[in-house]
């Protein structure tokens, strides 16, 4: 593999609330290369939102404390001056986020959000912008992207609009995409169409991909690599096999076991996690899920934080890793 | 719950030609009406009792509409609905009273359905005194705590407000408030839509035990393919305005006979990565048509791929489709069935390919 395009190394965020410090993100550490599709899977609440907002610079300042490293193509993001930071968003990351309607501004016709982008980041003439936007929005498969380009976003539907927040974020043709439960709020068949795009233009460019959802379904479409987070850690990492077909930590499992399936005629209750996820403000000193852990065992579960070690067959490119004490009961 | 096979189902709620229709009006001072939004546009369904319906379909395609009409909680224009044999249409008010005990409603956004002011209490006993159920204080509060025990809230919370709760307890509230009349008939309108996967599957359990223990007839809506494939005993699949397939829920999610139920099920991702590698997507071309432009003929057409010469010009019926009895499907492709279509109908378009659409 050649040199990853985004490197992540202990990110933590902190972010100053009227009830205490939250500890949103703890210690994260991923990469991605390029061509790559790493899926962030977690509930509501778990950081996974928080944890990319940070890479780009999108948390208040006043509020949130970022450490650790995260290399884009070699540079830290994190350490960056905000006038170089404006220069790599676009030609460097580009970002969905879940409701189109709110990342588009809804006086300006689609053809000037695109072409805002292009001519910020070196298109200079007018009409080679807009001859530039009128052809990134028949690559994202916008129907009839002539006209579509004068529209408003009002006008469209809600897959088109994210077609649209797509073209402009792949607009300077950046090396790395992150989308934030960017399918979320689209009906599957919309879904579908998008993911398909998504994979062509990765294949196509070359892109390396931060997919955020919380929906399994769609990871085991699209991504090589999962990571689980849950209480601002990763919990579990590994290929997608690995995660989705050998889930070892009891949160991966639990979260899988109350999928209904649509494959198969089980009539079996789901199974269901009790609980709700800890509040940032007050996490659990061990391991971040041994309140509602249904297997949790000893009093080291709930002292010692479990660290992030490989679990399975050791020495691949890609280990299979969870943070949980269980899988070193459940060998012994 | 009786097969057609074996005699008569016995029928709870049932829809006839049932129509929604909303006038489209300009803008400005004169406000004139210059079209029809057609939410629900003949819907032919039965409800059985003591069964889980559940609807499914995109958004836009009326299947929110169409629960509220089954209540009248919007007045339908054309079509009747009868709720255990009495007209729904024609109800007066006190009949109407009653229709609302008989029938509940669980909400999509429990943020949004229940009011921030009044406590867990003030809001699961306004049913039981609106309808004088349980009078007096001390009966009606007991109600209320079993109520509560009924969808698994500890009856110490009666006292606090909604703010102080999780979305899946919220949820568990709005099921209460539900069920205080005693309902026969409970409505699930993307009940479980804003709730994480592990309080998904908390809520489908609670839904389907209190179905099993309190006879529940359920109708529950979602755009979740899996959740309605796990809850139901049947499965209703709705495109613009139309119920387009009825049937086993085991039949229509393994043997779908109609060219649209077929592509919303292949596009739902599973959670199995060697599956999803391996699975062939129909991906379906363009948007829904808007429902104030329904396509003649067969309104799926513009996106079917299946589409051939009678889509057009005749409006397909529902007719019996595959093995399982009680299956049926509006598709030419089984038979051309169906309504011809009168060329000179002006809110007809003959193509829906407009990209604002």
């Amino acid at each position: 593999m050649t040199a990853p395009v985004l490197e992540v190394e202990d990110l933590r965020v902190d972010l100053r609330t009227p009830r205490g410090t939250a500890h949103v993100v703890n210690g994260l550490s991923y990469t991605v290369g390029a061509g790559e599709t790493v899926a962030v899977v977690g509930e509501s609440g778990s950081g996974k939102s928080v944890s990319v907002l940070a890479l780009l610079g999108l948390l208040p300042a006043r509020t949130a404390t970022v450490t650790g490293r995260a290399l884009l193509d070699g540079e830290d993001l994190l350490t960056m001056s905000p006038e170089r930071l404006r220069q790599v968003r676009g030609p460097g990351v580009g970002m969905v986020f879940q409701d189109p309607m709110t990342s588009l501004n809804p006086v300006l016709t689609v053809g000037r959000q695109l072409t805002e982008g292009l001519r910020a980041h070196g298109t200079p003439s007018k009409a080679a912008a807009r001859a530039r936007a009128v052809e990134l929005l028949g690559e994202v498969g916008l129907p009839d992207p002539g006209r579509a380009v004068d529209r408003y976003p009002h006008e469209l539907s809600g897959g088109m609009r994210q077609r649209v927040v797509i073209a402009i974020a792949l607009s300077n043709s950046p090396s790395l995409l992150i989308a934030d439960e960017a399918t979320t709020a689209l009906d599957v068949t919309v879904q579908a169409q998008i993911l398909d795009l998504v994979e062509r233009l990765r294949t196509e460019h070359g892109t390396g991909v931060v997919w955020i959802t919380h929906d399994l379904g769609v990871v085991a479409g699209i991504a090589d690599r999962v990571l689980v987070m849950y209480g601002g850690r990763c919990v579990e990492d590994g290929t997608v096999d690995d995660v989705l077909e050998r889930p070892v930590h009891p949160y991966t499992r639990g979260l899988l076991g109350a999928l209904p399936d649509l494959a198969t005629d089980d009539d079996a209750d789901l199974a269901t996690i009790p609980g709700t996820p800890p509040p940032p403000t007050d996490l659990p000193p061990g391991c971040v899920f041994w309140p509602r852990c249904p297997v949790r065992g000893d009093t080291r579960c709930e002292t010692e934080q479990p660290p992030l070690a490989v679990v399975g067959a050791g020495g691949r490119a890609l280990p299979h890793r969870a943070a949980t004490w269980c899988a070193e009961r459940e060998a012994s | 719950m009786t097969s057609p096979s074996t005699g008569a189902p016995d029928v709870l709620v049932s829809a006839r030609g049932l129509e929604v229709h909303f006038p489209v009006r300009s803008g400005g001072a004169l406000r004139r009406t210059t079209g029809l939004l057609r939410a629900v546009d003949g819907v032919d369904l039965d409800v059985h009792r003591g069964e889980t319906l559940g609807l499914v379909g995109e958004s836009g395609c009326g299947k929110s509409t169409l629960g509220n009409a089954l209540l009248r909680l919007v007045p339908p224009t054309g079509g009747t609905v009868t709720f255990d044999g009495a007209d729904v249409t024609r109800m007066g008010r006190r009949e109407l009273r009653e229709l609302r005990r008989r029938a509940g409603m669980v909400f999509q956004d429990p943020f949004a359905s229940l009011d921030p002011r009044r406590t867990v209490a003030q809001t699961v006993a306004e049913p039981l005194e609106v309808h004088g159920l349980h009078p007096g204080r001390q009966a009606r509060a007991a109600r209320v705590r079993e109520l509560l025990q009924l969808v698994g809230l500890d009856p110490g919370v009666a006292a606090r407000y909604p703010h102080e709760f999780s979305g899946g307890q919220r949820q568990r509230v709005g099921i209460a408030r539900a069920l205080a009349g005693e309902p026969d008939f409970l409505v699930c309108d993307e009940a479980i839509a804003s709730l994480d996967v592990s309080v998904q599957a908390q809520v489908l359990n609670l839904l389907r035990r209190l179905q099993r223990q309190l006879g529940l007839t359920l109708l529950f809506i979602s755009h979740d393919l899996s959740a309605v494939r796990h809850v139901s005993d049947r499965i209703a699949v709705m495109y613009l305005g139309r119920v387009v397939e009825v049937g086993p829920a085991s039949a229509v999610a393994a043997e779908p006979q109609m060219p649209y139920t077929r592509a919303l099920l292949s596009a739902v991702p599973l959670p199995h990565p060697q599956l999803e590698r391996s699975r062939q997507r129909i991906v379906l071309r363009g948007d829904v048509p808007s429902p104030s432009r329904v396509p003649s003929g067969c309104r799926f057409r513009t996106r079917c791929p299946d589409v051939f010469a009678p889509c057009p010009d005749v409006d397909p019926a529902l007719q019996p489709v595959g093995s399982a009895p009680g299956h049926v499907a509006a598709c030419h492709l089984h038979g051309v069935v169906g309504t011809p279509v009168e060329r000179e109908r002006p809110d007809a378009p003959v193509d829906a390919g407009d990209p604002a659409a």
